[in-house]
């Protein structure tokens, strides 16, 4: 992504932040589209959109866990394990997925397909266990069958066209 | 038992989701009623409803609203508070799923009383479904004009833009909120000065969360008066109950506060538990709050009476166990929580929130000693009210209570050595 790309994404809301610097977290989030992850380059395409150095950019980047620094698969799956999916069986959910995908625990698959993490509580304690892919609508409660289906649904789609973490 | 759906009006009309339907259904009457008032009626009427916040701290709204100074020659903003992010909570994503419009009329409202050209909303980075939602209607809002150069009337602009999180639930707090919308790193601010005086770009800010916000719009369509006489007088109103983990029907349930107990709650709206299993605990307003057992299942649900039982109402996220379940393990994975979430500005919650998982997962895990008991209660001072925002202080709350409240239950998993993972409820709803 270049920042020329970033900037022209920037130009409809720029008027709407007295302060440009609000610009950087659409900015990143907008870079991370692309690739579904914010290597080198697309970090210093957001500083020279925004006008911060890439020191800053970077340091703002790496205080959110749903902006990628390093890497990750086509797809991020993310269980949720806080309480109220404890209780409904989500660590019996994520051994579940990552044997499914071939990762030990979290982590992302050898064919780079898939990246599992560990949530925290995603705001859908009503549906747990539950889980949720990139940042579609969380989904659940899910049986291990249920969980099988999703997985094997997003490996007939391949990858997205747009990455929304 | 009352129910009554005055911030889930999707559940009683059709078609919510279109700017027609929600038209259809009433809505904009709250703000036709207030242009009509002056900005200071308008204030004045919030404070009339007894409306209290409905993101934790329960801080009258009407109040914190009137604290935004006139004259300060500087913008004024309201920014909704859109993180969502307490454990066991998921009301507000319900309205932003199902009920669009009626949070954008009540940041208008909000925004005609204090004053302010432009609002924000903060949507947390999980919630990319809402968000779309909430995007749509806004473009519905600004083709039709009810958004833009003369939303509150000719030359009178009010425009609302939305500002997406990246996955961080200190950005809940309000301060570290603007931190992030200010495209900074999401870590709280020391307060004093608290937002109304200098908030997002050090401009008078009223933050309010997005059950606060879509309260107002009946409220100022029927009247403060109307609002102030539903429940107690001290919380009067509704409140949405968020309800999760061993009941046979979770969801969200929209009570008349104080009208309703705990257990109604639980056993009759959420369905109860499964056969042959008895109530074990609760966390009766999101995670942050002491734990309750089965002697105050017959509390009323309002702020004075939880907090009189011991807890809060909190953001009233009701996380269910029942004697399936270890308080122990429990505690430990709130702990994990409060952890993994510091954002390790202040040094007691930073290393206490760790020393917390660690003492907690060696008991769970069999390696626990009875010593390790009396040094989570030393842990326990050295962390509450020595930190900059109330993080830390959520951490403590469930843990020191579950320690007070089942004591016995943590010797027994020290000398039985450990807390075997028990069998989870999995997939069984009414
Ligand atoms: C750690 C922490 C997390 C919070 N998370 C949220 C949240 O997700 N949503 C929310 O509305 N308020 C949250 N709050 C409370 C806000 O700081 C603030 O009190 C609230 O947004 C004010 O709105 P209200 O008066 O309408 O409740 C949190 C507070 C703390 C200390
Ligand atoms: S109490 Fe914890 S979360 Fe809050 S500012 Fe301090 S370190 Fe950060
Ligand atoms: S605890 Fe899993 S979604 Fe809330």
């Amino acid at each position: 992504m270049t920042a020329h790309e970033i900037s022209e994404f920037l130009a409809p809301i720029r008027h709407e932040f007295p302060d440009q610097r609000s610009l950087i977290l659409p900015a990143l989030r907008f870079a991370q589209e692309e690739q579904g992850w914010l290597p080198q380059g697309a970090m210093a395409a957001v500083a020279e959109a925004t006008g911060y150095s890439q020191a800053y950019v970077e340091s703002v980047a790496s205080f959110y866990d749903r902006l990628y620094t390093e890497p990750v698969g086509r797809r991020v799956i993310s269980v949720c394990t806080t309480l109220s999916c404890m209780l409904r069986g989500s660590d019996e959910l994520l051994a579940h997925v990552a044997a499914n995908i071939g990762t030990n625990g979290e982590g992302t698959s050898a064919d780079g397909m898939f990246t599992l993490q560990r949530a925290e509580c995603l705001g859908a304690c009503d549906r747990a266990p539950c889980l949720q892919v990139d940042s579609n609508d969380q989904q659940g409660p899910l049986t291990h069958d249920a969980a099988d289906a999703i997985i094997g649904a997003l490996r007939a789609d391949g990858a997205p066209t747009r990455y929304d973490r | 038992m009352p129910q009554l759906n005055s911030v889930y009006r999707h559940r009683e009309f059709q078609d919510l989701l279109t700017l027609s339907g929600y038209e259809r259904a009433g809505g904009w009457n709250g703000l036709k009623a207030t242009l009509e008032m002056t900005p200071d009626d308008a204030l004045y009427a919030f404070h009339r409803s007894g409306l209290r916040g409905r993101g934790g701290a329960g801080f009258p709204m009407g109040r914190k609203a009137s604290f935004l100074p006139v004259d300060s020659g500087r913008p004024t903003y309201v920014v909704c508070n859109a993180d969502e992010s307490e454990p066991g909570t998921f009301k507000d994503r319900e309205i932003l799923d199902k009920n669009p419009f009626q949070l954008i009329e009540g940041v208008a409202i909000a925004s005609y009383g204090v004053g302010c050209e432009r609002a924000y909303i903060y949507v947390r980075g999980e919630y990319g479904h809402q968000w779309d939602v909430l995007e749509r209607a806004i473009a519905e809002c600004r083709a039709a004009g009810r958004l833009g150069p003369d939303a509150f009337g000719p030359g009178a602009p009010f425009d609302i833009t939305l500002y997406r999180g990246a996955g961080a639930y200190i950005c809940g707090e309000e301060t570290a909120l603007l931190e992030s919308l200010e495209g900074k790193r999401g870590q709280p601010r020391l307060k004093p000065p608290y937002p109304a005086v200098a908030g997002l770009y050090d401009c008078p800010t009223l933050i309010n969360n997005v059950e606060t916000l879509a309260a107002l719009p009946p409220i100022m369509h029927r009247g403060a008066d109307w609002y102030s006489a539903i429940g107690p007088e001290k919380s009067p109103g509704t409140k949405i109950f968020s309800v999760s983990g061993h009941v046979l029907k979770p969801g969200n349930y929209e009570i008349v506060m104080g009208e309703t107990t705990l257990r109604d709650l639980i056993f009759d709206l959420a369905g109860g538990l499964r056969d042959g299993r008895e109530f074990k605990a609760c966390w009766p307003g999101g995670s942050s709050v002491p734990v309750l057992t089965a002697e105050h299942l017959d509390t009323p649900l309002d702020y004075e009476s939880l907090a009189s039982a011991g807890s809060f109402l909190g953001s009233g996220g009701c996380i269910v166990m029942d004697d399936s379940g270890c308080i122990v393990r429990a505690s430990w994975r709130l702990a994990h929580f409060y952890r993994h979430e510091s954002c390790g500005k202040c040094t007691p919650c930073r290393e206490g929130t760790g020393w917390l998982e660690k003492i907690l997962g060696r008991i769970v895990h069999g390696d626990g000693r009875l010593e390790d008991l009396a040094m989570l209660e030393s842990l326990f001072g050295r962390i509450s009210g020595r930190t900059l925002c109330a993080l830390a202080d959520g951490a403590v709350a469930p843990v020191q209570s579950a320690l007070e409240l089942f004591r016995d239950d943590f010797e027994r998993v020290i000398e039985q050595g450990g807390s075997p993972v028990p069998e989870p409820m999995g997939v069984i709803n009414a």
